[in-house]
């Protein structure tokens, strides 16, 4: 299950099946389940967007902190390499990516190649039953580390629901080009039970800019 | 600016606080210079709605002036006035395009908060709970709009504020239900529940073709409002009066052909840790309150349908189900889809076939908000619908 977490990059001959998919030959397959200290999340959505540009904008991951959540920043250092830069509060946590396996329009699968998080992640691209937009299937792979401890303790999102967040956020920004986010709700301070409410509600993780469009008067 | 602020159960003040500022490219700030007290904030005025905050803003019925917008936005320009639908819709996902705007998947920030208790989320709705998105409400004297270039409805005649406000919600969802009734011409319509919603509901019936609308209700001012409209009433608070025996001496034996429940749970439910005490009290509120849907499922006629704009949240017990099966009836219901019918309706006000400041029975300031909320809430002084001015001093009385 999930070869395509474990492909070398350039590998000659990539998997039939993409190891994000809730299909196998006809029949539904359930996400992996968590264990040996790894958890697992898979999640999708429908987005009225053709599927190469959505894998465009998947890909280009210098501009990933327009829409995931507590990413400050992402350089691109090679043909396939990443650094990440996740920061909350005066906490900060950097690891370095490489993909796996890219299929224009149709899937992106990477893994973490050291640094404080360790992670691997598939998301596929694929024409919705019916025409209706393209469905966006994104499988990620974590082990409990630093990263879900912090995460948890910080943002206060677990990191299963930080996948589902980044990808309801991806869904936003390529539909709408703006993420939804409220403000003063409450118009005054909200006290201390407030602030675990705030948390609870998942209100205390800054919503990502969505976009660099200043808002100037038009 | 002044803003009309939940403090707590049954605690409402008028509070000066921070001007909205525009957050999105297609946001935009309206002054408002009408606003109204919904029924349905009268649910969260008694606290049976969680995930409020102490300090949250007020209102989601209300109308103003473009002051500024976004960048995205290229159909507003300042000083245009409008009328904003209470449902944010985004215009471009799936159900957007289904035209089920109040089942956008784009606006509710805090959507995850609904999928916990529903399995999906609707739309982000203002000024209703942070589990409906957290944003601020227009019971104030500005309020940033999201998704300003698909909602706002554009009012470019000289009709008064007080006679299109109401299509920011009411008149809409009131318009809805008697959609959602199916009604055929000739049909009799019973509608249970005589606020404005349901007064709407009776005049859209009208308007839709029913031939006899029986308005089921307690208070003498909303029957007598509902007579204005041409309904013919039922007092079900008076002896000797039983609502399923009158239903049937008014249609002959058959029973209506469509019943519209304006009356609803009071109450929404969510699953949120912390808030399982509340969420229990809301639930057993609603489990008392399930009489209505049941008299009208018991009530409709044979293969009728019954149609919900009431406000339901939660898990109802003991609903007849073998009676709807057993009649072949259809139920439909939900959240206004304002954006359908904001124009066509701003067209029936403009031909003269409505005038929904009919129910307006009173007119106040933001500082009075207060106390009109507990008087609405214990149904004195009459009222029927109250608006703001939120320019208008205190009035000196």
């Amino acid at each position: 299950m999930c070869a395509a977490l474990n492909e070398k990059p350039g590998a000659d001959v990539l998997p039939v099946s993409s190891g994000a998919s809730a299909l196998l030959n006809g029949r539904y397959l359930p996400p992996p389940e968590d264990g040996d200290g790894k958890l697992w999340i898979r999640t999708s959505v429908i987005i009225q967007a053709e599927a190469g540009e959505l894998h465009g904008m998947w890909s280009d991951v210098e501009s990933a902190p327009q829409w995931q959540e507590a990413i400050e920043a992402v350089t691109k250092t090679g043909e396939r390499t990443s650094h990440w830069v996740m920061k909350f509060g005066d906490k900060t946590i950097e690891w370095d990516s490489e993909v796996l396996a890219d299929e224009p329009g149709k899937r992106i699968a990477w893994r973490s190649i050291g640094g404080a998080s360790e992670n691997a992640g598939e998301v596929m691209f694929e024409e919705a039953p019916g025409g209706r937009g393209t469905m966006v299937t994104v499988l990620q792979e974590f082990r409990m580390g630093k990263l879900a401890s912090a995460w948890e303790t910080l943002v206060g999102r677990n990191p299963k629901q930080a996948i589902i967040e980044n990808l309801r956020h991806f869904k936003a920004l390529a539909e709408t080009g703006e993420i939804p986010r409220s403000q003063q709700s409450p118009a005054g301070p909200r006290g201390w039970i407030g602030g675990i409410k705030r948390s609870l509600y998942g209100e205390k993780i800054a919503t990502p800019e969505g976009t660099n469009q200043p808002l100037t008067q038009s | 600016m002044k803003a009309v602020c939940w403090m707590g159960t049954s605690k409402i003040e008028t509070l000066t606080v921070p001007d909205p500022e525009l957050l999105n490219p297609r946001d935009a700030i309206i002054k408002i210079t009408r606003t109204a007290i919904c029924g349905s904030d009268l649910h969260l005025y008694d606290g049976f709605i969680p995930t409020m905050e102490a300090g949250d803003i007020m209102g989601h019925e209300f109308m103003g002036l473009v002051e500024e917008v976004g960048p995205g936005v290229k159909n507003l320009k300042r000083g245009d006035r409008v009328v904003i639908p209470f449902t944010i819709a985004c215009g471009n996902c799936l159900f957007c395009k289904k035209k089920l705007w109040s089942a956008c998947d784009n606006s509710n920030p805090n959507a995850h908060l609904m999928e916990k208790a529903y399995g999906y989320s609707g739309s982000g709705l203002f000024g209703y709970s942070h589990m409906m998105g957290g944003y601020a409400g227009g019971q104030a004297q500005y309020v940033r709009v999201p998704f300003a270039d698909v909602g706002p409805l554009k009012i470019e005649s000289d009709l008064p504020d007080e006679k299109v406000l109401f299509l920011s919600d009411i008149f809409p969802t009131g318009y809805m239900a008697a959609e959602n009734a199916q009604i055929q011409p000739g049909d009799t319509v019973a509608v249970w529940g005589c606020g404005p919603v349901g007064q709407f509901a009776i005049a859209s019936a009208f308007m839709l073709g029913a031939a006899r609308v029986i308005a089921i209700d307690r208070l003498p001012e909303r029957l007598e409002l509902a007579r204005s409209y041409g309904a013919i009433t039922v007092d079900y608070s008076e002896d000797d009066v039983k609502v399923l025996t009158a239903l049937k001496d008014l249609t002959g034996g058959v029973g209506p052909d469509a019943c519209i429940d304006a009356v609803g749970m009071e109450a929404h439910m969510g699953d949120l840790q912390g808030l399982y005490d509340t969420v229990k009290v809301a639930l057993m509120m609603e489990t008392d309150r399930a009489g209505v849907l049941r008299q009208a499922i018991q009530a409709v006629r044979k293969g009728g349908t019954l149609s919900v704009p009431g406000v339901y949240g939660g898990l109802l017990d003991k609903v007849p189900f073998g009676a709807a099966f057993g009649k072949g009836i259809t139920m439909k219901m939900g959240q206004t889809n304002m954006h359908n019918y904001m124009q066509p309706l701003l067209e029936r006000i403009e031909k003269g076939q409505i005038d929904p400041s009919s129910i307006i029975s009173h007119r106040i300031s933001l500082d009075e908000a207060p106390e009109m909320y507990k008087i609405w809430r214990d149904k004195k002084e009459n009222v029927t619908k109250i608006v703001i001015d939120p320019w208008k001093e205190r009035s000196a009385s």
